[in-house]
């Protein structure tokens, strides 16, 4: 009894990562080309100029790969998250088209420093 | 006597009062037989015994609640008739198995 | 002073190691005195682990930044309060309140069961010496509080989302919930490896296995609570790692919690009592880890902070131990009874794990899925709420209908008539408010529509219960009702307690399904004078205000909210600016109306040069419900809790004859 319902639950499980798409790839800029017309989710460090407005017209930058040189151009409309600035680790949902990443309403989050982490560098 | 030294010092005193405390049981029994440091651990005699009360416990309670939910609504008639019997069967013998 | 902290915890660790080795040299060889050592250091640990605790406690209070722990948790300005929740408020101190509160319960725990199951005790002791030792060894070597420097004129603050009282009661009502797991896990593990099969160490661990779930629930609401006013996104549970961190050992403790129930009665369900209580321990350890390690934000950053390693080592090896010499012992733990029908009270339990333990392993999969993926093809992927709230809902829903069928099933074996009997009421009841809500429109969602059906089905067959279990008391011993049902209550006080936090998990529902599924949300730029709609009510924007209070600034719009043409509140959401810490946060207004039982919520998201600001509005129907079930949750759990002498009675007739017989 108890095998037959792993079985079912398995089943379930299966059947929903291969439908639904609750699980959307996390890409850096540098990985965008591979990813085109795609929506993906982009992470990375944000570069200024910081212009528009993201509740009109979208808010354009650029972000640049944690680690790496790779950039690519921003424009995103929505909520803007209160730990947005220049230099931040963000991630947002979106798709590249045309060399400009779109990214989707409301998707844009701060990855912010645990709140358990002080915020001075510790060696 | 400076703050390094006192924290030290307290630091010292935790200790061995720890210590202390730890060495207590053979400082309060310095000297024992080996048959009296025995822990008290349970042979398979009073291990079979404690799974019969179990058994018992579990019949007279299993009664019980028959009892109760044919009260309440949750047995039916014959499905109390059906299982009464069976579990006083139950309950005998894990009460003639305790003795 | 900091030295002295170093040194309590030196003697901690060395205390928690002896307490370990002699420990399981006196239960394998069966010597007294060295288990009573070995007890006595366990309950020394604690003595040295609080020592060390009150030094740093006392270096917070009197701001002395020559810790670098104080200096970069607290700074002068910072209220009383929130300077002794910084104690947590960083990860070596957290570690450091894990083995504090550790020592302690373990000191209770081991106390309390002194006369009881010496041989189960002998095996604890060094088994929850495994544990404090794992946690001394961080804070002595690797994550220490008490690291010294030049103090600096002022210390950096605490981080602004932290202070607030929710945030100051959330973390230590978890840690008692986490480490609470350990005292039935020590047990457990003492009782297999003391080959041991009866139910001592189930009934000497009840009480506490009930606590530590009842402070996980409550830490969890807390927090939720938190997320939803202080935040301030409109929301109050985003799957985020660090949340599902804290539901997974829920999830399993509450199966433990149920599973025990077949065991106590009919003797079956062994073998899944300890696998799941190695679960809820083993993912307490886990939710710690994946608070504290920074593993949560990247993989590269897991690597990098000193004690993630440490952590996956030590989860590990538990998990691989317990399952271990789970299958030992697995030959004397098989049952010698059948389940007899898939019809059945034992059915209905059986069900109930499996339902329970299917939720957690796919939380525990969605959160791990992503560091997994990162670490094996170097590619991320993100599990979002979408997934979560498809597995809430397929293994949540049946959840939610079986707390209402299992206590209505017979054991050993239900008829289907007996079944349709019981059921008839409940099922009428779901019927009639499914289809009264379909018209007021509830059907705009249907797992809504289902949840609110079930959730009738459920609170109907409660009250079932209790009105036939009081007439079936007032029937047996006479009395006024009121008089049958304090007596029903007190005389099952686990059954009927649990029935009440049935309840509280019914209303839990009702909320969740009515401010998510039915919630309305309306975003508009405004100027001030201007006005925007949502669900009814109507918002004009008023006039922006800027003040300085303590150690921030406060920005705030003045908005006022009307409803049919009557002004029903003024509401001033915006924003507050931290100066020491350099950081913003969003101060949602909430509005709640009581008559039409919904919140609304209203944010400031951006203020403009001009003065013009974004607004969201979000109207939440029955969120306070969420908050309403917190309650009724404490109310069962305190039942359930509740002493019973004639009870404790019976156990200690039935353990220890000899001692009772003595006393």
């Amino acid at each position: 009894m108890v095998a037959l319902s792993v079985a079912a639950v398995l089943a379930v499980f299966l059947l929903y990562t291969s439908i639904a798409g609750g699980t959307s790839a996390s890409v850096r800029p540098s990985q965008l080309a591979g990813h085109a017309g795609e929506s993906v989710q982009l992470a990375g460090l944000v570069l200024g100029p910081v212009r528009g407005d993201p509740y009109e017209g979208g808010m354009r930058f650029r972000l640049r790969d944690v680690d790496g040189k790779a950039t690519v151009p921003v424009v995103y409309t929505g909520t803007k998250p209160d730990l947005f600035r220049v230099g931040r680790h963000v991630y947002l949902k979106g798709e590249l088209k045309n060399g400009l990443f779109v990214g989707e309403r409301n998707s844009l989050v701060t990855k912010c420093p645990s709140k358990y982490v002080p915020k001075r560098p510790q060696t | 006597m400076s703050g390094t030294t006192f924290a030290l010092l307290l630091g010292g005193m935790l200790a061995a009062a720890c210590v202390v405390y730890v060495a207590r049981p053979f400082l309060r029994e310095p000297v024992l037989a080996a048959d009296d440091d025995r822990l008290e651990q349970l042979d398979a005699g009073a291990r079979e015994r404690i799974a019969l009360i179990e058994e018992r416990d579990r019949a007279l309670a299993a009664l019980k609640e028959l009892e109760f939910d044919h009260r309440t609504g949750k047995v039916s008639d014959e499905d109390y008739r059906a299982l009464v019997s069976t579990l006083r069967a139950d309950a005998a013998r894990a009460l003639k198995a305790l003795g | 002073m900091a030295e002295l902290g170093r040194a309590a915890l030196i003697v901690c660790l060395g205390l928690s190691l002896y307490a370990l080795l002699a420990g399981s040299l006196a239960a394998w060889a069966g010597r007294r005195r060295l288990a009573a050592s070995a007890q006595n250091a366990l309950v020394a640990a604690f003595a040295a682990a609080a020592v060390a605790g009150g030094v740093l406690l006392s270096a917070l209070i009197r701001h002395d930044f020559s810790f670098v722990y104080a200096a970069d948790f607290s700074s002068r300005k910072l209220p009383l309060l929130y300077t002794v929740s910084a104690f947590w408020g960083g990860q070596a101190g957290s570690l450091l309140l894990w083995l504090v509160v550790l020592t302690g319960m373990s000191t209770v725990a081991v106390i309390f069961n002194r006369y009881a199951a010496r041989e189960v005790i002998a095996w604890a002791v060094p088994v929850l010496a495994l544990v404090a030792s794992f946690f001394a060894f961080l804070v002595v070597a690797i994550a220490s509080p008490f690291a010294t420097q030049a103090a600096p004129p002022d210390g950096a603050g605490l981080n602004p989302s932290l202070q607030n009282p929710y945030m100051v009661a959330h973390p230590p009502l978890l840690y008692l919930g986490y480490v609470g797991l350990a005292i039935p896990f020590a047990f457990a593990m003492g009782a297999l490896l003391a080959g041991r099969t009866d139910e001592r160490w189930l009934v000497a661990t009840r009480r506490w296995t009930l606590a530590a779930w009842a402070f996980l629930g409550i830490g969890q609401l807390l927090g939720s609570h938190w997320a939803y006013v202080e935040v301030g996104w409109g929301g109050y549970y985003a799957w985020d790692p660090v949340e599902n961190a804290a539901l997974m050992p829920w999830l399993a403790a509450t199966a433990f919690l149920h599973s025990v129930m077949v065991q106590e009665k009919k003797g079956m369900l062994k073998i899944w009592n300890v696998i799941l209580v190695v679960l809820a321990f083993c993912l307490s350890i886990f939710g710690t880890f994946l608070t504290r390690s920074g593993i949560v934000n990247s993989i590269h950053s897991f690597t990098q902070s000193s004690i993630g390693p440490w952590f996956l080592g030590f989860i590990v090896a538990i998990t691989l131990g317990s399952l271990a010499l789970v299958l030992y012992r697995l030959p004397m733990l098989r049952a010698k009874t059948r389940l007899e029908s898939a019809v059945s009270r034992e059915a209905a339990f059986l069900y109930n794990n499996l339902l329970l333990v299917a939720l957690c392993l796919t939380i525990l999969w969605g959160v791990t899925f992503p560091i997994v993926s990162e670490a094996l093809r170097g590619e991320s992927v993100t599990v979002g709420p979408p997934y979560f709230n498809f597995f809430l809902r397929v293994f949540g829903l049946p959840l939610l209908l079986l707390m209402g069928i299992g206590p209505l099933v017979a054991w050993r074996r239900a008829s289907i008539s007996s079944l349709r009997r019981m059921l008839v009421w409940p099922a009428l009841a779901a019927l009639v408010t499914g289809g009264v809500l379909l018209v007021f429109g509830a059907g705009s969602s249907l797992p809504g529509l289902i949840t609110y059906s079930f959730s009738a089905f459920v609170l109907t067959s409660i009250v079932i219960e209790f009105a036939r279990g009081t007439e079936a008391r007032r029937a047996l011993a006479g009395g006024s009702r009121l008089r049958a049902f304090s007596d029903l209550v007190a005389r099952n006080r686990r059954r009927y307690g649990g029935y009440v936090v049935h309840a509280a998990i019914v209303l839990l529902a009702i909320g969740i399904a009515g401010s998510s599924v039915y919630q309305t949300t309306r975003e508009a730029k405004l100027a001030p004078g201007e006005s925007m709609e949502a669900a009814g009510y109507t918002l004009t924007y008023r006039s922006l205000r800027t003040e300085r209070r303590g150690n921030h600034t406060a920005v705030r719009a003045q908005v006022d909210l009307y409803r049919d043409g009557h002004r029903v509140a003024r509401l001033a959401p915006g924003k507050n600016r931290y100066a020491a810490e350099q950081q913003v946060s969003n101060e949602m207004a909430i509005h709640t109306s009581w008559l039409r039982a919904e919140d609304v919520d209203v944010i400031a998201n951006q203020v403009n040069p001009d003065g013009s600001v974004y607004f969201k509005v979000l109207v939440k129907p029955l969120v306070n419900l969420i908050w309403l079930a917190g309650l009724v949750f404490l109310l069962g759990s305190v039942i359930a809790l509740w002493p019973d002498a004639r009870e404790s009675r019976r156990y200690a007739e039935r353990y220890e004859p000899a001692a009772t017989a003595r006393a």
